[in-house]
């Protein structure tokens, strides 16, 4: 069987997975994800996006960015979006990464999952109320 | 050393296929944070040995368990070339138990001696049982085939208790056989499951 065939195969499966399969997503990925939504974007840019939302708590080196897409990649989250320069970084080609429509929904429903635990920490005096 | 040249040897950590993906972009990446961090401060490395020890053993283990689901294949093939020589084996000490009955029931016969020879037959039958459940596939054939073996294995002890002059062949064919694919089928072979990220 070929290696395009394996592939078709493996993203037909994926797709039958409901996106709540795929949770508890690790914070890293979740980062990552959330990163993406705002479109297109290469390594650097992930990571110093995860680093400014998170406030600097979350900060991922080269190893973990990219162990993390490579399992992205291969759960059908994430997919390439071709290489090319990025003018503001000089003139080396990037890969630039996307998010896939289950990668969407995936980052979606753990969204909501956090939410729902966010809200039920509120009802119970935990934290307190949303700020306005 | 420049802390590019470092950082190319801190590469090597990983596994070989991680590296000739995604090295280059590591590389770029690391490159960038040189050039908005300081690379001079003790902060900036424990930082990137941190990243690599962290990330690397995990990768090396995953890379590890993608071999190991190849090696299930192998294993596949290897217990299907095994069931065949099973049988094989199988068909010929039922002939083999057969012939030695027609030409020892021309003489006289005592008792222990016929029983020897029915146990011979009824483990060669059982061996050719499990050959063929071996060959039937892994999914419902491997405990079937396990229970065959074991009374297989016990009917050739009996068999060698009551008839002491039981050739080798037939020795290692009765206790080898058995004992060697009961090994092979009780060996820990989970496939290898892909995470989700």
């Amino acid at each position: 069987m070929g290696s395009h065939q394996e592939e078709a195969i493996v993203r037909k499966r994926q797709a039958r997975r409901p996106p709540e399969a795929y949770l508890p997503l690790p914070p890293a990925t979740f980062h990552i994800l959330l990163a993406l939504a705002d479109g297109e974007l290469h390594g650097y840019a992930i990571m110093k996006g995860v680093e400014a939302r998170s406030e600097g708590s979350v900060r991922l080196g080269p190893g973990t960015l990219y162990g993390s897409l490579k399992r992205l990649l291969e759960a059908g989250l994430v997919e390439e979006g071709g290489e090319r320069a990025d003018p503001e970084r000089g003139d080396e080609r990037r890969r630039y990464y996307r998010l896939t429509q289950l990668g969407l929904s995936v980052v979606r429903a753990e969204a909501r999952r956090l939410d729902a635990m966010v809200r039920a920490a509120r009802r119970k005096k935990l934290i307190g109320e949303r700020p306005a | 050393m420049s802390a590019e040249r470092i950082y190319r040897l801190l590469l090597r950590a990983y596994p070989p296929g991680f590296r000739a993906e995604y090295g280059r972009e590591m590389v770029l990446l690391f490159r960038d944070q040189c050039r908005d961090g300081d690379v001079r401060t003790l902060g900036f490395w424990v930082r990137v040995v941190c990243d690599v020890a962290r990330s690397a053993p995990a990768l090396r283990v995953e890379a590890w368990r993608g071999r190991g689901s190849e090696n299930t294949q192998t294993v596949e093939v290897i217990m299907k070339i095994a069931g065949m020589v099973t049988v094989l084996l199988a068909a010929f000490g039922i002939v083999g138990a057969v012939g030695e009955w027609v030409v020892a029931s021309r003489g006289a016969m005592d008792g222990s001696y016929v029983l020897a020879v029915v146990l011979g037959v009824f483990a060669s039958v059982l061996l050719l049982g499990a050959g063929v459940a071996i060959l039937l596939g892994a999914r419902w054939g491997r405990q079937p085939a396990r229970l065959a073996l074991v009374a297989s294995l016990v009917s050739a002890v009996a068999a060698r208790l009551l008839f002491p002059w039981m050739s080798i062949f037939s020795q290692l064919v009765g206790f080898g056989l058995p004992v060697a694919l009961l090994i092979a089928l009780y060996w820990p072979n989970k496939p290898a499951t892909v995470r989700p990220a």
